[in-house]
């Protein structure tokens, strides 16, 4: 090709986008040699990663009701006969945070005074981010280098799983990792800071969700009941240092494995109800505003030690091997190369002419480079994102084939206005064909259906590019290449 | 090329489809089987009926594997090239899957392991098939939105169809069990399938000429799109068998019968539609 007409097609906007569109992506993938290794930015997925994925199922389900009651008597007189806890989270929504299968709600509902108009497995979005909430500060507390915590929403608000990935951790640690609770510990400060070990966390029973006490007031906090021991424990306690006559030079602790979370006089109220009995039902306030209810979600947590609040059950899991995972990797850049060549050898069979069969790899191959260059950013790329990825391949050719043999007829090129006639209709074939894979693929990347997002994004991203972008800079270069 | 035998105007509408139209019929049948006797279209793999699998480079002989795992529900051990080994077992608890985990750690560290709930398995089934109906139900209005004339349209979409119904009889005669990246590539042949459809539509409904010359104009081209589409998936086929990654392995095999498929239903069915449908509109 000669200098001026390479200067003709980057005068074109739709071949100067592709190409700063390439630049760009190659920055972002930024492929370099780092102590003797080749590493880029590309992110992958758990199968050319060594790592664990564990897929987890909420034992507990959101169910909608109706009562003549008022909803709080209805829900008390439920909690008494299922012996669960649960929290209306709307109007005619109830949050179940144990589970039961959907006949014996029906019975229980009944039996309360109300009915059971819907049912669905799993928790609120609100539950599902607490969930997530505690999952993340275990893993960063164990310093689990690379951990991603998922909770995977239906359509209709519920989230039914949770999804852990977590890279360079065995299958067996990552089930002990998710399921290990942590030390918790309520001390009292004695004198010169010194602090006095008064129960564990094995005395809690319950801990509620963040709330305002008293009711209607602007302070947030947390509540918790101890066992009967426990309220023994707290109450000798709290006598034997002082706390009780002495409130404000009595902290009192909360700690986890070790750091303290919480630290806090007790309330001159219960300091004398103390004096008198033990004491099961307890409050710690943590402030006022968007501060008091944040630092109430910590403590939450806290209380609870690592514990979720809705049991989980696991649903699925796997593990990738280090060996494997880098064994993939090589395999599947062999893949893509493989099918790039094949690609060449048909597209040169078909047509014996460099000068068409050079741009329409080199804009197929363009068009590989942004996707992942975009890749960097949104997506992590797994096997079936490969897989889509060498798809995405062969509809670009198709399509390139497409304006080729709609634009050229006996190999010429037609006048200016003809030509552009038939580059609009090569496109509009290529739009439908390119909406039609689009709108076939939008369920999977809606619905999460675990492996399958990543192969759903990247063919939707790969054919809207190829739309936007790289095909019709390919009807310029073409016609300027050929153009006498 | 293997195809370029073929003359797409030697024959008549109703030569063209008769092919076609009994291995569909045929494949109707083998799914129907399939779903009265296993209640799937297709065998479903662990995916969707839950289960453990297990991949993994060993030189031991199946036996050996089978002894290495005693007390746990293997249910089959396959083999491929490099000593690859593929082991199934069926579902069991939480307690006995976090001690064959840690079983398979100790013995095989290089093991690949993947196991899913048979509840969970239930769901992921579900919505895959959901997703499988929404995404043809999407197919189908962009073609009628695109075409807004009932035949042609709905050519496209037949042979969208066969495409699907063929290449699912096909798996299950080839024994490659419906999975997430099996029902993956079932529905990337829909965006496949459209294409050389549209482009046969397209060029036959609003281009001036004589059928037979915008017939086999069509064809040349449609039959370049889908070589090239073909090579690029043949290549991965290959790579990925020796290189035993069965997930895309999978894939590729499913899109390759599933192109060749199309090519029959392009260049039979809807090339055969669509002429029958001009010829009886009066054109030449």
């Amino acid at each position: 090709m000669s200098d001026s007409k390479l200067m003709a097609c980057l005068k074109h906007w739709q071949v100067a986008l592709m190409l700063i569109l390439v630049v760009a992506s190659v920055i972002a993938i930024a492929p370099r040699f780092e102590d003797g290794k080749f590493t880029t930015n590309l992110q992958y997925g758990l199968d050319l990663q060594e790592g664990t994925w564990l897929q987890m199922e909420f034992k507990a389900e959101i169910v909608g009701f109706e009562t003549d009651q008022s909803p709080d008597v209805f829900v008390s007189n439920l909690k008494k006969q299922l012996d669960a806890e649960m929290y209306i989270i709307e109007d005619g929504k109830l949050e179940i945070r144990s589970y039961f299968p959907k006949e014996t709600l029906e019975a229980a509902f009944t039996s309360s005074g109300g009915k059971l108009t819907s049912y669905e497995q799993g928790v609120s979005k609100e539950t599902a981010d607490d969930v997530k909430r505690i999952l993340e500060t275990k893993l960063n507390a164990l310093g689990t280098k690379d951990a991603r915590v998922n909770p995977l929403t239906s359509l209709s608000g519920v989230t039914h799983y949770i999804r852990v990935e977590l890279a360079g951790v065995s299958l067996a640690q990552a089930k002990e990792i998710v399921g290990k609770q942590g030390k918790f510990e309520i001390r009292i400060h004695t004198t010169d800071n010194q602090t006095e070990h008064v129960l564990y966390g094995d005395r809690i029973t319950t801990v509620g969700v963040p709330s305002h006490e008293p009711p209607g007031s602007t302070t947030w906090g947390v509540s918790f009941t101890l066992d009967e021991e426990g309220a023994r424990l707290f109450q000798e306690g709290a006598i034997a240092t002082g706390a009780t006559t002495n409130p404000e030079a009595h902290f009192l602790d909360m700690v986890l494995d070790g750091d303290v979370v919480y630290s806090a006089p007790l309330s001159g109220e219960l300091a004398a109800s103390l004096e008198n009995e033990p004491i099961r039902q307890l409050y710690a306030s943590t402030g006022i505003g968007p501060a008091g209810l944040e630092a109430a979600k910590n403590l939450e947590i806290h209380l609870r030690a690592g514990a979720l609040p809705v049991d989980v059950s696991v649903a699925g899991s796997g593990y990738v091997p280090a060996e494997l995972s880098d064994y993939f990797k090589l395999m599947c850049a062999i893949a893509f190369i493989a099918a790039a060549i094949a690609v060449g050898a048909v597209i040169y069979y078909r047509y014996r002419e460099p000068s068409i069969v050079l741009p329409m790899i080199g804009t197929n191959l363009s068009e590989i480079v942004i996707l992942l260059g975009i890749a960097t950013l949104i997506q992590q790329l797994d096997l079936a994102g490969i897989a889509a990825l060498i798809a995405v391949m062969g509809t670009g050719i198709d399509q390139m084939v497409i304006i080729t043999d709609e634009v050229l007829h006996e190999g010429k090129v037609p006048s200016p206005t003809l030509y552009k006639k038939r580059l609009v209709r090569a496109l509009g074939i290529i739009v439908v064909s390119a909406l039609t894979v689009i709108i076939a693929m939008i369920p999977l990347a809606l619905m999460d259906l675990s492996s399958l997002r990543g192969f759903a994004i990247i063919t939707i991203l790969g054919v809207a590019i190829g739309v936007a972008v790289t095909r019709p800079a390919y009807g310029e270069v073409i016609k300027e290449i050929l153009s006498k | 090329m293997g195809f370029s035998g073929y003359d797409v105007n030697k024959y008549s509408p109703r030569q063209m489809v008769m092919i076609p139209l009994i291995i569909l019929i045929i494949s109707v049948a083998i799914l129907g089987y399939n779903m009265a006797t296993i209640g799937m279209p297709v065998r479903p793999g662990i995916d969707f009926s839950g289960g453990t699998a297990v991949t993994l480079f060993s030189t031991d002989t199946p036996e050996q594997l089978k002894a290495a795992f005693p007390g746990y529900p293997l249910l089959s051990i396959g083999e491929g090239v490099n000593n690859g080994k593929y082991i199934r077992f069926g579902p069991m608890d939480d307690a006995s899957l976090q001690s064959l985990a840690t079983l398979i750690t100790s013995e095989y560290p290089d093991a690949k392991i993947d196991q899913i709930g048979a509840s969970f398995g239930q769901t992921l089934q579900q919505q895959a098939l959901i997703a499988l109906i929404i995404s043809f139900i999407g197919m189908t209005v962009v073609v009628f939105l695109a075409f807004r004339s009932f035949v042609p349209a709905g050519a496209v979409i037949l042979s969208a169809f066969a495409d699907i119904t063929m290449t699912a009889a096909a798996m299950s005669v080839v024994g490659i069990e419906l999975s997430l990246p099996t029902t993956a590539a079932l529905l990337m042949l829909i965006g496949y399938s459209v294409d050389s459809d549209i482009l046969l539509t397209m060029r036959v409904l609003k281009r001036q000429g004589k059928l037979d010359e915008k017939l086999s104009g069509a064809f040349k081209t449609g039959i370049i799109m889908t070589t090239t589409t073909i090579a690029a998936v043949a290549a991965m086929w290959v790579v990925t068998f020796a290189a035993q990654i069965t997930v895309i392995w999978e894939i590729a095999t499913v899109l390759l019968i599933g192109l060749v498929i199309d090519l029959m239903n392009t260049w039979l069915t809807n090339a055969g539609i669509i002429k029958w449908y001009v010829l009886k509109r009066g054109g030449k």
